[in-house]
Order: structure tokens, then C-alpha cells, then sequence
């Protein structure tokens, strides 16, 4: 392999390894919005894509970017048919208070962290409901609660994967940025 | 590099971008409100094109749910069989008395001369996908435009309504089930005893198994069993389409519904097309005064008692202005209303079959 194809090689995992977060969220978003319910209409599908959002805005805030959790926010509405643009608000919101606090969020392990991740669920729930209740009508709080419930509890396989992914794929890359 | 002073430098990089996107969010929620169909059209290319890979994955859940309902079922088979024995038995003595009310109706109708109900095409579809979801409750078709599936149209599967056509791409539709929050059906109540009683009322979706009952009086009550079926309202919907039964108590009525969307894996939409009236015409010699060898009268405050109580605004405002009464559409109306009300009085045997079709338009 010459230098040139070890160069473009490179360049290739530093793009893909700079893209990896977004397409995670993304991924997420898909996989939530799938039009399936395994357990009838009790269970709502978790916000998979929430849970890369909140992982590099932590770990590496430069590729999780404001546009890029927009842009997660945005494909979750247009996927999930609720009112539109709610998703990239409470999602955006979200960042703007994790980003702020980082440092408090990245701190926290074990229970704590799944803590800390249900705190920003809660951000992200309350700014929908309250959107939705502002601009469209007042809506049950029971599913929205079921909502955040069934993200957090989602959260401990989401970050294992997303965590494996970092380690393996975003993470060495880090010192070349 | 420390980290401290890494997130530091990311911190005031990042600033000017959030607020950017802050923003850009808030106008995104605001041009949703206010154009939503630009959000709709994305939504149905994008569900037009996972078309393919929702069949592909509906199959395995839909195995796996059938699965579990089986293994479910299995402990109750022995009740339920006992259970459907007895509702069987029951359902054949409801049919024969359906039969002949049904030939009774058919034979009053041919009577009275009544206008038949509108033709209601359908088409049928397979549900591909569904979800529940904190702000919208929905299936999914595998029919669209393409099948003449239009929005507003209503969707049924062998038991009930089940919801209404959202949205409609060309290989699949969006349906709006009767639970959704944004959903609103007219809808008509039956007495469950056989009172010819036929209430009003506004059925509302809340997210819950159980849409409430809107817009009934409070002096109403209503008895749990009542039938509730689409009153046709609006013109949007057929009337009688069965939607479910009463339950609940004075002040807080819900719907049980017949359909149970969670199930439901074939349905049908319905197309229901109400032929649009036209205009009487407007030429003078048409007038139905004037083809009656009748004088072309001029309308006079006098005039007002003896028309139908929908025209008075017409005659006030026809009285009020200068125009000749044969030059403009409104002052035709008081005229033509005498000598209908006069037609009823000589022949009082078409106003009941007449009533029923005046009140479905």
C-alpha cells in the first residue's frame, strides 16, 4: 500500500469517524420510527436518536454539532408525523442546557448517569409538551411521560452500543483533530 | 492540550452556531403551524419510498405479534369458545329480524319514493405499519393517490371505523385513527332500547383506548350500550357508519369502539362522494314562478310570512335592495319557496321520505 492510498485511507476514517455520531442519530431515528409496535399501542417507540445526541455532546461536542442534533431533531419529525419542527426544538433545547452543564453531565457514572441522561429527557419532553400545548392543544401527559420512560429505560443498551462504537471507531481519532 | 481548556475553545466556538439553530428551530415550528402541508408532502415522499422495507418488516412483527396473542389465547380458548357459542346463537335470530326490517325498509322506500343513499366505492388495503406516539396516533396503508385513496376519506375493517386518510403519497396513505388527539367525527347516537332518539354529538380523540363525547347538553344522558354511529355531517363521511357503544357516566362519555385498529391487518376506504347540487338556473323564463304560468312578483315585506323560515334573509336583503328581482339569484328564492310549501301541503306523503335524505345532506 503506497503513501498515498495509506493518506486516503486516513482521510476516509477521519471522515467517517467525524460522521459516525450523526449517522448514529439518524439511525436512531429510523430505527424508532419504524411503524411497528411489538407491544401493541401501550408501549410508545423509545427516542433512539436522542441518545447519540446526548453521548457526543459529552464526549465530543465538535461532531455532535448544533446543526447536526437540528438536523436528528428534524428527521424525527418529518418520520414521526407529530407537529412539525417540535422534535428539533426540545432536541436543540436540549443541547443548548447539556452543552452548558457539560462538565456536571460528563461527571456522572454508573445510576447517576443514567440519571443524568433521564434529566435531559425530561428537557426534551417538557419542551415539546409545552410547544405542542402552546401552538395546538393540550395533550394527555400520560403518554409523553411513557415516552420518557421507555427512552431512559433504553438508554443503558443505546449507550453500550454507542459507547463501543466511540471506543472503537470516534474515539482514537480524537488526538489527530 | 488539557481537556479544561479543549472544551473551552469548543464552548466559544460553538455559541454563535446554537443561537443560529436556536432560532432556525423556532421558525421551523412556527412555519410548521402555519404551513403544515409542506411537513405532509415531505412525510409522504419519504413514507413512499421505506414502502418497500416496512412490508418487509411489518411480516416478522406481525408473526411475532400473532405469536404472542396465540400463547395469550391459548389459556382462554375453552371460555371464549362457550362465549361465542351463545354470541353466535344470538347474532342468527338478530339477522333474521334484519332481513325482514330490511325488505320492510326497502319496500317504505320504494313507496315514499326516497332518494337513494350515494354510491360508496372502496378500496381495499393492507396496513403496513402503525405507531403510537405521544402526538399522533396512526397506521399505515400500502395504498395511495395511485389506488384513488384521497384524504378525508374514511377507513373500516369488518368490525367498525377505524380512522380517516391523513395523508395520501401515491403507493401508501396515512390514517388518523378515531383516538388521535387531532381526530373529530360527527357522530349520531342511537338508543340502545329502540327510542327512535338520534343525538348529536362531536366524538374527540384524547390518545386514550376511549375517544370522549363533545358538544352533547348537559341535560342530556345518555345509558351505556348506546349505538354510535358517523352522522354524515359535513358531507365528508357516509352516515351510519358503526363506530362503537357508550360507556362512562353523566358529564364524561366515552366510546367503546367496535374496531380495534391495534388488530386490524386488511381494511377498507371508503370513497364517499356526495354529489355536488347545482345551481337552479337563472334565466327568468326557468323560474319556477314564471314555468308555473305565474306573474314574476316583486318582493314585498308582505311576502315574508309566507316563505320558509331559511329564506327570510333572502327576501330582507332582496326587499332591501334596488335591484329587479328577475336580474339577481337571491330575490328568485322567496318566490320559489310558496310554491314549494304549497306542493308539501297538496301532497303531505312525500315529507317523511323527504326529511331523512334533507337531513344526511
Amino acid at each position: 500500500m503506497g503513501a498515498q492510498d495509506r493518506a486516503r485511507l486516513v482521510i476516509g476514517a477521519k471522515v467517517l469517524s467525524a460522521l459516525l455520531p450523526v449517522i448514529c442519530g439518524l439511525l436512531g431515528v429510523f430505527l424508532s420510527n419504524l411503524p411497528v409496535t411489538l407491544f401493541g399501542s401501550f408501549v410508545p417507540p423509545p427516542l433512539l436518536g436522542f441518545i447519540p445526541v446526548y453521548f457526543w455532546c459529552l464526549v465530543r461536542p465538535d461532531l455532535m454539532t448544533p446543526a447536526a442534533t437540528f438536523a436528528i431533531g428534524l428527521l424525527q419529525d418529518v418520520m414521526s408525523g407529530g407537529p412539525p419542527g417540535i422534535w428539533s426544538l426540545s432536541f436543540v433545547v436540549a443541547y443548548a442546557v447539556i452543552q452548558r452543564q457539560r462538565d456536571a453531565f460528563a461527571g456522572l457514572a454508573g445510576v447517576a448517569a443514567v440519571l443524568g441522561f433521564a434529566a435531559a429527557m425530561l428537557i426534551v419532553c417538557v419542551v415539546a409538551y409545552l410547544t405542542t400545548a402552546a401552538l395546538y392543544h393540550l395533550t394527555p401527559l400520560g403518554p409523553i411521560v411513557a415516552e420518557l420512560a421507555i427512552t431512559v429505560l433504553f438508554y443503558v443498551p443505546g449507550a453500550i452500543v454507542v459507547g463501543a462504537l466511540h471506543r472503537r471507531l470516534v474515539g482514537p481519532l480524537r488526538s489527530e483533530f | 492540550m488539557s481537556s479544561n481548556s479543549w472544551k473551552i475553545a469548543r464552548r466559544s466556538n460553538t455559541q454563535l452556531p446554537l443561537v443560529i439553530v436556536l432560532a432556525l428551530a423556532v421558525v421551523l415550528v412556527l412555519l410548521g403551524r402555519a404551513q403544515a402541508s409542506l411537513f405532509d408532502r415531505a412525510r409522504m415522499r419519504m413514507t413512499d419510498l421505506m414502502a418497500p422495507v416496512l412490508e418487509t418488516v411489518h411480516k416478522p412483527v406481525q408473526g411475532f405479534n400473532r405469536w404472542i396473542g396465540s400463547i395469550e389465547e391459548l389459556f382462554s380458548v375453552y371460555q371464549e369458545n362457550l362465549a361465542l357459542k351463545d354470541e353466535n346463537a344470538r347474532l342468527k335470530q338478530w339477522r333474521n329480524v334484519a332481513v325482514v326490517m330490511q325488505g320492510r325498509v326497502q319496500h317504505y322506500q320504494e313507496l315514499l319514493h326516497a332518494v337513494p343513499d350515494p354510491a360508496v366505492d372502496s378500496v381495499l388495503a393492507r396496513v403496513i405499519g402503525r405507531a403510537s406516539r405521544p402526538f399522533l396516533e396512526t397506521m399505515i396503508l400500502d395504498a395511495g393517490e395511485g389506488s384513488n385513496v384521497k384524504p378525508g376519506e374514511a377507513v373500516v375493517d369488518a368490525r367498525g371505523m377505524i380512522g380517516r386518510i391523513y395523508l395520501a403519497g401515491d403507493h401508501t396513505s396515512w390514517v388518523i385513527l378515531l383516538t388521535d388527539l387531532n381526530s373529530r367525527i360527527p357522530v349520531t347516537i342511537a338508543s340502545a332500547d329502540g327510542k327512535p332518539t338520534a343525538l348529536q354529538a362531536i366524538m374527540t380523540g384524547d390518545n386514550s383506548a376511549a375517544p370522549m363525547l363533545d358538544t352533547l347538553s348537559q341535560s342530556v344522558t345518555l345509558r351505556a350500550g348506546d349505538q354510535v354511529v358517523s352522522s354524515g355531517d359535513g358531507g365528508l363521511l357516509p352516515p351510519g357508519l358503526p363506530i362503537g357503544t357508550v360507556m362512562g357516566g353523566p358529564g364524561a362519555y366515552r366510546v367503546a369502539l367496535l374496531a380495534d385498529a391495534s388488530s386490524s391487518e386488511d381494511v377498507e376506504v371508503l370513497a364517499f362522494r356526495h354529489p355536488a347540487e347545482t345551481l337552479p338556473p337563472t334565466t327568468p323564463s326557468q323560474l319556477p314562478a314564471v314555468a308555473a304560468g305565474l306573474p314574476p312578483a316583486t318582493a314585498t315585506p308582505a311576502t315574508v310570512p309566507a316563505a320558509a323560515g331559511t329564506a327570510a334573509p333572502h327576501t330582507a336583503s332582496a326587499a332591501a335592495g334596488p335591484v329587479s328581482p328577475p336580474k339577481t339569484p337571491l330575490p328568485q328564492m322567496p318566490r320559489a319557496a310558496p310554491n314549494i310549501s304549497a306542493a308539501i301541503q297538496q301532497e303531505p306523503i312525500q315529507t317523511p321520505a323527504e326529511a331523512p335524505d334533507n337531513r344526511d345532506d
